[in-house]
């Protein structure tokens, strides 16, 4: 089952005997068995009884609140774990320390690995001329073994991300939906709108998992200390965003899943979202994303990208204990 | 630093079941149920239900503290029996006689807290594997006590140095609750592992 998603205003959340149960209008909607449970997301103002946030935290499953528009708000999380090594490993090399470079080329060249196979892909299946692109992102994934400073790194980063979403129109292969670039808070456009959408639940996700292994999620080395921010989550993230959102995203859109009658556009600020119905359909891809199994590359053993935050949290521990002499990007072929 | 706190003897049966599993309960404080640990409890918690019985000319006394100043250790017992004046614990254990032998350590361990609580000598003990219903003798000799005093001692400084002791793989990873935390084979993977370009 993993993450449940209540989007319906107004719902009531309780815990009757050993299952999560949604009501809406005073008729159950939903009723899971609390096993199958392994987050709660809130979109918009769900209420939710005391037993079930106790119940739910002492199962260590957290509970994330966002708006309507899938922007976070705040979060329910369960005691952070006890194991005070790894925080201490976490912060010991904070800054530019040897660790932190080679993390942040790790996250870096994790993503950029996967936005070039992405283009790669797409010049195959779809006939197309992505190479301007495609040399652009190995040109960064070349100077990153010689960047020293994590600054430097962040540039890479940001011509390689450049590179891809000049791309990124030439990936949509339908005509009501298109992408000029990449813009939000708020999202002004429909791809735009499900790609911040996309990235809110993923960055929901990724923390979890990073608070199981035992990590403060607030202290980054690609992504800087800035209040509420939650760095570590934000750098785990970028080996994983072509690989579950983009890629939800593009189905959706390619597979004629969603078309522009989905979405609502804001007056005045021009904010995009999508309707309740479009909403439900995105979620249940991006689960759905996230329940696929595949072949994990260093482990090579069949996982789901849910397990694979985990995994991944795992490898960052080991390396910043020294288990480990490298931090293995999840880089798909 | 002189170690001034206590062990617990369960973490003695976990150090030697795997140092490094026993570095992540007791070290990182980490601890993940599966099927083997949560019928563990519910067992314990059956055993610990009653308090202490005179069963005909045996006294049987069900989960008191113990400790032992000599060797920094407390714990729970699960059964204490005494007969004709002679103490001897009693470990209750789920599933069958393991391969391994550090249920017996976990014994030994009671029997050296008990001997300093009673002024007695403990000669035996037993462990009680509720798969079979059956008892096991534990004799307790001068070998099984040296290893308990060098387990004793090696996690002693496992705890106050908190230095990891790295995971392997071994055939008992198939059973610990902590294998999607420690993932053993990790290291050996990652030596053979090429990232794609």
């Amino acid at each position: 089952m993993g993450t449940v998603y209540v989007t319906q205003e107004d719902a009531y959340i309780g815990k009757v005997d050993e299952s999560l149960n949604i009501k809406a209008d005073k008729k159950t909607v939903l009723d899971v068995p609390l096993i199958k449970v392994d987050g709660l997301v809130i979109m918009g103002r769900a209420n939710i009884s005391p037993a079930a946030i106790s119940e739910l935290i002492s199962r260590k499953i957290p509970i994330t609140y966002l708006n309507v528009n899938g922007k976070y708000l705040a979060s329910i999380e369960p005691d952070m774990g006890k194991n005070i090594f790894v925080r201490n490993a976490q912060w010991k090399a904070a800054g530019e320390s040897a660790q932190a470079v080679h993390l942040t080329q790790g996250f870096v060249r994790g993503k950029l690995k996967n936005y070039r196979q992405s283009l790669l892909l797409a010049q195959r299946r779809y006939d197309l001329d992505l190479n301007s692109g495609i040399t652009q992102l190995s040109n960064a994934i070349a100077s990153l073994e010689q960047a020293k400073s994590i600054n430097s790194l962040r540039g890479y980063e940001g011509a390689g991300s450049a590179a891809y979403f000049g791309c990124f129109n030439q990936l949509i292969r339908v005509d009501n939906f298109s992408f000029s670039t990449r813009n939000r808070r708020p999202p002004t456009d429909t791809v735009n709108s499900l790609l911040s959408l996309g990235y809110s639940l993923l960055r929901h996700d990724i923390q979890g998992a990073l608070n199981m292994v035992g990590f403060d999620p607030y202290l980054g080395y690609l992504h800087t200390e800035r209040y509420g921010r939650p760095s570590l989550a934000l750098d785990l993230m970028e080996e994983f965003r072509p690989l579950i959102v983009d890629a939800v995203v593009l189905a959706a859109i390619n597979r004629r899943m969603l078309a522009p009658k989905d979405f609502i556009t804001e007056p005045v600020s021009g904010a995009v979202s999508l309707t309740k119905e479009g909403l439900h359909l995105f979620l249940r891809l991006y689960q759905e994303k996230k329940l696929s199994k595949f072949k994990h590359p260093v482990m090579q053993k069949q996982y789901t990208y849910q397990e694979s935050f985990e995994i991944q949290g795992r490898f960052l521990a080991k390396y910043l204990l020294g288990e480990i002499d490298k931090y293995p990007p999840l880089v798909m072929k | 630093m002189k170690n001034t706190e206590y062990i617990q003897i369960a973490a003695l049966n976990q150090y030697a079941y795997c140092s490094h599993r026993c570095w992540r309960m007791f070290c990182a404080g980490e601890f993940t149920d599966n099927q083997y640990t949560i019928e563990g409890t519910a067992l314990h918690d059956r055993v610990h239900t009653t308090g202490d019985i005179d069963k005909e000319d045996t006294w049987q006394i069900r989960a008191i503290y113990l400790k032992s100043e000599k060797y920094k250790l407390i714990g729970k017992s699960d059964l204490i029996e005494v007969v004709s004046g002679e103490y001897y614990p009693i470990e209750y254990k789920r599933g069958r006689k393991g391969e391994w032998d550090n249920d017996e350590l976990q014994v030994c361990a009671q029997a050296l807290c008990l001997e300093e609580m009673t002024g007695q000598n403990i000669n035996i003990g037993y462990i009680y594997y509720a798969h079979s219903h059956q008892r096991q003798l534990v004799e307790i000799n001068q070998e099984l006590r040296d290893s308990a005093i060098a387990t004793i001692a090696a996690v002693t400084n496992l705890l106050e140095t908190g230095t990891m002791p790295p995971p392997s793989y071994s055939k008992r990873c198939k059973g610990c609750s902590l294998y999607s935390q420690c993932l053993p084979k990790a290291f050996d993977k990652l030596r053979n592992y090429q990232e794609a370009n």
